[in-house]
């Protein structure tokens, strides 16, 4: 089904990586037409969207931008939350690499809409490609007058700072992302106070994905109501970036307006890698909670998602078919997030561990039944009182599998099946 | 218990590209990363602990702080590495694409565990998380640069090319 | 102030309140460990969860303020229990179970609240709990030991030394169920208040190598008093097992040491147990120094420092170490003998600065009472021996009876010179509880209580005036200071013979005007400021 490219229009066009060539394109219109408008009319814009944090909250956009107080004798920043380290997500990258100034253009408009001069793109530090690209496209901005004292020439200031990251997915967070930023270890803060008012350097701060900078370039120049239109309802809009990987025979990232189903998302990558049968999927990283060849007819939105037990999240889709023992699956999720637990919070440092550990039971042969009750008892205290969402989120994956699996567990316990026979995808020869 | 480690000055371009930096921030805590990233980089892609106490001195915090935040992030590496760091992804995406074989390959060809340096000082490897690069998996990141789409062959010849 | 309703009490308490502190002022406790009145709140340890009416989701009491009036809060709702649960089960899976060989046993956090919110069974049975290789005795710096295997993670420690002592040795290390506190190589724990972090450290991860291994806390009798290291007056728990006493602990004191003390302090009680002591009176005969009785004794010294003599002076001479009243009844003694000879001798010692929010307290002198003695009277008259001439210059060829009382003057009761000089008096009669050189150069010896063994009370650099009481009885004869000096005025006037410190006390409270007005029985416990009291006229 072909949909406009919007977000993706400039993927495949190196000539918009520079400010000439991304103009060319209609670049950096939309942030005239910001600094023309009153800063509270282009939260209002954001607002009247619809857009939904594009990183895994999904919270609403404008409703976090009017979180920061007016009046305050304070500097503010935008910090761009360029982290990307949820499993299976790379969409945020593509948007980087291939078309900088759409997230710079929608950096500088959020400052203009908040009243901060300065952003921060906290960007993982593995992205070295784009963190190059990045900074190229900041230097030509400046050079062009987009960045700097007078934006524009508006006499709006705004400065944009690349920060590397070192290897943390919970710098991904986000008070763990400030706290990163500072130049400490990046555990999650106590909330509240929430970032809009004590954020950076105990300044008011927005937080935004990448794609969410993004959109919001395009609606200031297209309007809210065009965006809007696009997806499946008032809470659910806009085009949407799904990144694609596993068993597919056409991984990547795909555009298409919020709320594509399974089914059909599958379809544009080309079907099943190599036509075998589906086994399970989860429709966005590694929080969100498995589902099955029952649910292909699924909108991929919040709420729809969300109703069906699971989460958009990041958008990260990923595939597994009849080769794949979902405990195996589940259990590497489990080792992810015992492994990026930032440690701080007793539920989440013991759980996530105590989780891997019963799972690597059952995977390798070692388990029983009572192996499986445990953990089922143990799943619902790693959330829920831990410090940060990290603890909720690696309860998705095994909540799941206990929900959707449990009986094929069982019986797979019952008779001594594990561990399961693993399929190679490469054949080593010798080399065992 | 051995003397501290006395700070060793960091090399001059290291601080001259660390005070370039500094009016980005309101605070000097806030260089500590990019900081370690340089310091890093001009070690043979480590931190020993005189580079921690030598960046410690240059921004004023406490020693103890500044290997807690190395010892906190992946990429900062406070052990000797080989003179090319690969970092496998083994998370479930590549792993549904072949990691799992590649790390078996890596350690053949290599002939040392995760996480252990080559005697030659040449390479040393580790399993990494997810790198953002699930469409072309299986992929490594070798030194600076992403690697995808890898196959044995592939992997057995970019390690060949490694001096 | 807005109100609060917790477990069906309601109370009024400051905006800003947290409720952990809100719920101590309702008389409810809410378990916790991260959370410490003096370090950042960090909510992480999650052990202080609580059911706040109208929010979806349990609340970490430490981090959730009480700002406006209508909170309703539910400590033992069960969420919040299966939470408590729930966060005990977590923190005993990886423990190790040490208790038999544990010092923290007894007073120990995990054993605590899981008696009270854990369960009695573990359901991690069959793995093995994650270890610290090699982390199991290692010496954080010279005062503290780290079992890495015990730590909760509560960070109270790696706070501490960040924001209480400043000295930052204490890191946090690693990720996940790897991560750990601990120093630096070549960079230990080693500051002047580092055995702290032993005293808020809720299980035995941190121990004192002074304390390690040397009580088992039950037999523990704890008593309150106050560290004689120096004149800051920190106020501890003295913790003795049958008059040996194995341990000094800070006692929250917001107006002196808040909740803290110095290392140094924590030492001062070893001495009474390493040096040898006192123990019977002596009365020295044909030249050798033979037991007496108390009687004997008394009557000798009264003897000698009644007699006017025309081949020398009578002088009195205390230390810092006097308790006030001690020293209010020494210069009665002069007074009655019409002797201007009366001083207070203290060494000054290094600085120690405890730390609190009102900007600290710092002690400069090696004892603890010598503004106390000074303000009880004992000052020289005009042309008076001090405690200058009379130790480092040998005015006591001048004396022809000088009566050291107390002689804890530290380094110079036992060195060979100062004995020397002070032997020059024709007389010499020591009150002490060590077994000195000087003493056994004494013409008569009193031993007396050491500073556990007697009350009283001190003024420290603040000129705090705080009152300490008796830990256990003195052993053998030896008695308190007061006892001693009473019954000796009680020869001169029988009605001093009944004197205790108390009366001593209200006595010195109507002849002095810095004391005027204030009462033994009535001292308050946080103790009480003289600063802003005129000194009288002619005195120190």
């Amino acid at each position: 089904m072909a949909s406009e490219r919007v977000l993706t229009r400039n993927v495949g066009r190196a000539a918009a990586r520079t400010v000439r060539g991304y103009r060319e394109g209609g670049g950096y219109e939309a942030l005239s037409r910001a600094l023309r408008m009153q800063p509270a009319e282009v939260v209002e814009e954001i607002k009247k969207s619809g857009l939904r944090g594009r990183g895994g909250a999904g919270f609403p956009c404008g409703m976090k931008w009017s979180f920061v107080p007016r009046n305050i004798d304070k500097p503010k920043y935008i910090v761009c939350n360029a982290d990307e380290s949820e499993p299976g997500t790379f969409k945020d990258r593509l948007l980087m690499e291939h078309d900088p100034h759409q997230l710079l253009e929608g950096c500088v408009i959020a400052g203009w809409a908040v009243g901060a001069s300065t952003t921060y793109i906290y960007i993982r530090g593995e992205y070295t490609v784009a963190t190059a690209i990045l900074e190229e496209a900041i230097r030509d901005a400046y050079d062009q007058g987009v960045l700097g004292a007078s934006v524009l020439g508006s006499g709006f200031r705004h400065d944009i700072h690349v920060h590397r990251g070192a290897g943390a997915y919970i710098c991904g967070e986000e008070t763990g992302l400030l706290e990163s930023l500072e130049g400490k270890r990046g555990q999650p803060r106590v909330k509240p106070p929430f970032p809009a008012v004590v954020g950076a350097f105990g300044c008011p701060t927005v937080i935004n994905n990448v794609e969410t900078l993004c959109c919001v370039t395009h609606i200031v120049q297209r309007g809210a109501e065009w965006f809007k239109a696009i997806g499946t309802d008032e809470r659910n809009t806009g085009p949407k970036l799904y990144a694609v990987s596993g068993h597919v025979e056409r991984p990547g990232t795909y555009e298409h307006p919020i709320g594509i189903t399974f089914r059909e998302l599958l379809d544009s990558c080309g079907g099943m890698y190599k036509g075998r049968a589906l086994k399970a999927w989860i429709p966005g990283g590694a929080s969100a909670a498995m589902l099955t060849a029952a649910d292909v007819d699924t909108q991929l939105d919040f709420d729809t998602l969300a109703k069906a037990g699971s989460m958009l999240g990041s958008a990260a889709v990923i595939v597994m078919d009849e080769t794949t023992c979902v405990v195996r699956a589940t259990l590497r999720l489990a080792e992810f997030f015992a492994h990026e637990s930032c440690g701080q919070c007793t539920p989440c440092r013991e759980g996530t561990n105590w989780m891997r550990i019963l799972l690597e039971r059952i995977a390798s042969g070692h388990g029983a039944e009572r192996d499986l009750d445990l953990l089922a008892s143990v799943v619902p205290n790693v959330g829920g009182i831990s410090l940060c969402a990290l603890g909720d989120a690696a309860q998705g994956p095994v909540k799941s599998l206990l929900a959707k699996f449990g009986d094929e567990i069982r019986d797979n316990l019952r008779q001594r099946r594990y561990p399961l026979p693993q399929v190679p995808f490469f054949d080593l020869g010798a080399v065992a | 218990m051995s003397s501290p480690a006395t700070p060793v000055a960091l090399p001059a371009e290291v601080v001259a590209r660390i005070d370039e930096l500094r009016p980005r921030y309101p605070t000097e805590e806030a260089l500590l990363l990019p900081a370690l990233h340089l310091a890093q980089a001009a070690n043979g892609g480590w931190l020993s602990a005189e580079s921690m106490a030598a960046v410690a001195e240059l921004l004023h915090l406490p020693v103890a702080r500044v290997a807690g935040v190395v010892s906190f992030y992946d990429m900062f590496h406070p052990q000797p590495v080989g003179r090319h760091r690969i970092r496998l992804c083994t998370n479930l995406s590549c792993q549904l694409r072949g990691a799992n074989e590649l790390a078996v390959l890596l350690r053949h060809e290599l002939g040392v565990e995760k996480g252990v340096v080559t005697p030659d000082g040449r390479a040393s490897w580790v399993s990494f998380e997810c790198l953002g690069s699930c469409d072309t998996a299986p992929m490594a990141m070798i030194d600076d640069a992403y690697h995808e789409n890898l196959t044995p062959d592939q992997l057995r010849r970019i390690l060949a090319e490694l001096d | 102030m807005p109100r609060v309703t917790i477990d069906d009490r309601t109370l009024e308490v400051a905006a800003g309140t947290n409720l952990v502190d809100a719920a101590a002022a309702a008389g409810v406790q809410i378990p916790h460990y991260c959370y410490h009145p003096r370090l950042s709140v960090v909510g992480q340890c999650r052990m202080c969860m609580v059911e706040v009416e109208g929010m979806p989701k349990l609340q970490a009491a430490c981090s959730t303020p009480v700002v406006k009036d209508g909170m309703v809060v539910r400590t033992q709702s069960p969420a919040a229990v299966e939470a408590q649960r729930a966060i005990m089960e977590f923190l005993l899976i990886n423990h190790p179970l040490d208790c038999p060989i544990c010092d923290q046993a007894g007073e120990c956090g995990l054993q605590d609240y899981s008696f009270k919110h854990g369960q009695a069974f573990s359901r991690f049975r069959f793995e093995e709990k994650r270890v610290y290789p090699e982390k199991e005795r290692i010496p954080l710096g010279p005062t503290v030991m780290l079992n890495m295997n015990r730590c909760i993670q509560c960070t109270r420690c790696v706070r501490f030394t960040e924001e209480v002592s400043k000295t930052g040795e204490i890191g946090f290390f690693n990720r996940g169920s790897h991560a750990e506190i601990g120093t630096v190589e070549g960079r230990p724990l080693d500051n002047p208040l580092s055995t702290c972090v032993v005293d808020i450290c809720p299980v035995g991860a941190l121990t004192s190598t002074r304390f390690r291994f040397a009580e088992r806390v039950w037999y523990l009798d704890k008593k309150p008093s106050l560290c004689t290291g120096c004149d800051a007056g920190c106020n501890i728990t003295l913790e003795h097992r049958r008059g040996s006493i194995k341990r000094y602990k800070p006692r929250y004191n917001a107006e002196v040491n808040d909740y803290w003390m110095c290392d140094f302090g924590r030492g001062t009680h070893e001495r009474y147990r390493d040096e040898p002591r006192l123990l019977s009176p002596l009365v020295r005969k044909n030249d050798e120094l033979a037991p007496a009785s108390w009687r004997e004794a008394i009557d000798a010294l009264f003897q000698a420092v009644r007699a006017k003599r025309a081949d020398g002076v009578t002088a009195f001479l205390g230390s810092g170490f006097l308790t006030t009243e001690e020293a209010f009844l020494l210069a009665q003694l002069a007074r009655l003998v019409e002797s201007p000879h009366l001083s207070v001798w203290t060494d000054s010692g290094p600085a120690r600065q405890i730390p609190n929010p009102r900007g600290g307290v710092s002690g400069r002198e090696a004892a603890p009472n010598r503004r106390g003695a000074e303000w009880a009277g004992l000052v020289p008259g005009a042309d008076g021996l001090d405690g200058e001439n009379l130790l480092l210059e040998g005015g006591a060829d001048r004396c022809a009876a000088l009566f050291v009382a107390d002689s804890d003057f530290g380094k110079a009761a036992r060195d060979p010179r100062v004995v020397e000089r002070l032997r020059k008096a024709r007389f010499l009669a020591v009150m002490g509880w060590a077994d000195t050189p000087l003493a056994r150069a004494a013409d008569v010896v009193l031993p007396a209580a050491t500073h556990a063994e007697r009350e009283g009370t001190f003024v420290n650099s603040q000129s705090r005036l705080q009152r300490f009481t008796r830990a256990f009885p003195a052993p053998s004869q030896a008695r308190p200071g007061v006892e001693i000096l009473a019954e000796l005025l009680g020869r001169f006037e029988p009605r001093w013979g009944s004197v205790d410190a108390a009366t001593a006390f209200d006595l010195l409270a109507e002849e002095v005007d810095r004391f005027a007005e204030l009462r033994w029985h009535s001292l308050p416990p946080q103790g009480v400021s003289l600063a802003a009291r005129e000194a009288p006229e002619g005195a120190a």
